[in-house]
């Protein structure tokens, strides 16, 4: 009885439960037919809205005010900047993946800049630092695609036992962010702050240091995964990462962690991924108009949200 | 003003009379044109903006016009290109062509342009408001055409998977529109999934990937343009046979049906707009500046790529970029006689 009421107290559930719910929704009304092949996109589309909500996670976690909306622009010039360089030369890889990587440090390093030295509040900085990485990205290649390197897109598509291998590699990275989350010093010192900043202080925690690193691991992974998702869909685009902006939020709010900061959760980021695809997949299976699927799509975000904060959260 | 615009005149037709025999255009070689564009996010539109640099650069430099000024807003929202608009008015442009963020979201600034006696002339993203000149895209038939050509290719018919583009744009509408009337029209064909791309190859390649499963046989894949690219790629992920998908002029779109072409002989089409329309609306407001007679409403050509001419159009598409042509002059006064 405790184990279950246990169990019901997880904020992570409803997102899981509510993936299940549309996926079985969706098999129903097709007869189960390509329910796996359904299952299989979801792990793959679910792993790129995973790597961009990690991030996003940790940044919100950081208490009221706190949240990174350079995400889509960073994707974009990471994207752009490393696909050009590797100009499809398969050598080039490790390099581009460098890239990518320290153009999302380097972001991060300049949205942290503007919070703490110009005292931007961090929404209005990261958003009006995101012009900036934006138009870097149109001047850098002027909007033309280059083709990834062939085993970068093959990397990026490959399937082990109809499991795409890039969701494997994801959730490994899921698991590596639970741990440091819940058992390191950094991880706690972001609830810590996120829970009250000047008790966090008081007790010794280094609150600007681990600001600053939040902001850059959350940039560096929107520079992963518009490296990752540049090889995945054939070349960088300069809107490509725009639907990742609100879905990255909603991913972490579905997910059960707490919008008001002090509370994360890294389980339900995967399962509120899933929800979210497999939401819009059942939607257009069902052929509703992009009209009723908006509202539908809003109504069921908030029933799930309302359904995780349900009980009194215990932090 | 008024006074000063007229003394201009004189002088401009007595500076005439003096270079006519040279064969200059001097009518509007004192006048500024300038660009009013919403978006600049994606390739298509990089490419409209580097026509209109490329032409009008030499018309300033043939002295065909004093200055072709290209604006862009940097939120695509239609307050920001109102106030860019009456920006332009107090800036003195005789002509300020629009690529707009809405239809009827500037009507306000564009009767303001009017009142003020600067020409307006919109492409692509049209305005409504009567005083303004339109050079339109036909998309509806954009859309019949599509189906028209499958219903050659395919004489059995079949099912057809219909990719949208951004919902809640008119283009969208009207594309969609032309689709189902033309499949009513064949009446051999059924759409049996349909969703939306946003004119992206990623976000197309998502939404096809979900909804692929659970669809039956399909034969042929109506588009948008930016989305036959990542179509083709869910499809080829789950090993069905590739139905015939038709293609919206970009580079990736035409290299992937290129080797298709050369490995199995894959048959299809492609078709869109120029990005260099652009520079079509930049020569019609050329010429009402030049005192020319221009209907309200006229028809940008559509840029069509069939089997035969896929490997030259291959050939002059920048890579990464999409199939383009820039309009001359004469293409203006052409597309202007046609819909005299």
């Amino acid at each position: 009885m405790s184990a279950a009421r246990r169990l019901l107290g997880q904020p992570w559930l409803w997102a899981w439960l509510g993936a299940l719910a549309v996926w079985l929704a969706t098999a129903a009304y097709t007869d189960g037919k390509g329910s796996g092949e359904v299952l299989s996109a979801a792990l793959t589309f679910g792993a790129f809205f995973v790597i961009v909500a990690l991030g996003q996670m940790f940044v919100i976690t950081l208490g009221p005010g706190n949240v990174d909306l350079s995400i889509p622009a960073c994707m974009t010039l990471a994207g752009t900047v490393s696909m050009k360089t590797m100009g499809g030369a398969a050598g080039m890889i490790p390099l581009g993946l460098a890239l990518a990587l320290a153009i999302g440090a380097a972001v991060g390093v300049t949205n942290f800049a503007l919070i703490r030295l110009l005292r931007i509040p961090p929404i209005i900085a990261t958003l009006s630092a995101s012009f900036i990485f934006q138009s870097a990205a149109i001047w850098w290649n002027r909007g033309l695609r280059v083709k990834p390197p062939q085993p970068l897109a093959d990397f990026t598509t490959a399937k082990i036992a109809g499991i795409p291998f890039i969701a494997i590699l994801v959730i490994v990275l899921a698991l590596v962010a639970h741990v440091v989350l819940t058992r390191t010093l950094y991880g706690r010192g972001v609830i810590a702050i996120g829970q009250n900043m000047r008790a966090a202080h008081l007790a010794g925690i280094r609150v600007e240091r681990i600001r600053a690193a939040t902001y850059i691991l959350c940039a560096a992974l929107a520079g992963l995964c518009g490296f990752l998702l540049a090889g995945f869909s054939g070349g960088a685009a300069l809107n490509m990462g725009e639907e990742y902006l609100l879905s990255s939020i909603a991913v972490v709010v579905i997910g059960g962690t707490s919008v008001a900061g002090g509370f994360a959760n890294v389980p339900g980021l995967w399962g509120a991924a899933l929800f979210l695809f497999l939401l819009v997949t059942m939607l257009n299976t069902f052929g509703a108009g992009a009209g009723l699927r908006m509202v539908l799509t809003g109504l069921i975000i908030i029933g799930v949200i309302v359904a995780a904060s349900g009980g009194t959260r215990k932090t | 003003m008024r006074i000063k615009a007229k003394a201009t005149v004189l002088a401009t037709v007595g500076a005439m009379a003096v270079m006519a025999g040279q064969g200059v255009l001097a009518e509007t070689a004192d006048k500024r044109i300038a660009l009013s564009n919403n978006y600049a996010g994606n390739s298509w539109r990089q490419a409209m903006l580097r026509s209109w640099e490329k032409v009008t650069g030499q018309a300033v430099a043939d002295g065909q016009v004093a200055a072709a000024d290209a604006f862009t807003t940097a939120e695509n929202q239609v307050t920001e290109q109102a106030a860019q608009i009456q920006n332009l008015i107090l800036q003195g442009y005789d002509a300020i062509v629009i690529n707009a963020a809405s239809p009827e979201g500037l009507n306000g600034a564009v009767k303001e342009a009017c009142d003020a006696g600067v020409t307006v002339v919109s492409f692509d993203g049209i305005v409504t408001e009567p005083c303004a000149w339109r050079i339109a895209v036909d998309f509806k038939q954009m859309g019949k055409d599509e189906v028209l050509y499958l219903a050659e290719r395919l004489p059995d018919g079949g099912n057809l998977l219909e990719i949208r583009g951004l919902a809640g744009v008119f283009v969208d509408d009207a594309i969609s529109a032309g689709i189902h009337e033309g499949v009513a029209e064949t009446g051999k064909f059924e759409i049996v999934g349909s969703v939306h791309g946003n004119w992206a190859q990623d976000v197309a390649q998502k939404a096809v990937a979900g909804i692929l499963p659970s669809l039956p046989e399909i034969v042929g894949v109506v588009t948008q343009g930016g989305d036959g690219y990542g179509a083709a790629q869910a499809i080829a992920a789950t090993g069905r046979d590739m139905p015939v998908i038709v293609m919206g002029n970009r580079h990736d779109e035409l290299t992937w049906w290129k080797e298709q072409k050369d490995a199995n002989g894959y048959e299809t089409m492609s078709v869109s707009i120029a990005p260099g329309v652009s520079t079509l609306a930049f020569w019609v407001a050329q010429q009402i500046l030049d005192g020319q007679d221009v209907p309200k409403d006229l028809t940008v050509p559509f840029l069509r790529i069939d089997q035969d001419t896929l490997e030259d159009s291959l050939a002059n598409t920048e890579a990464g970029g999409v199939a383009n042509v820039e309009y001359s002059l004469e293409d203006a006064k052409g597309v202007i006689a046609g819909a005299m």
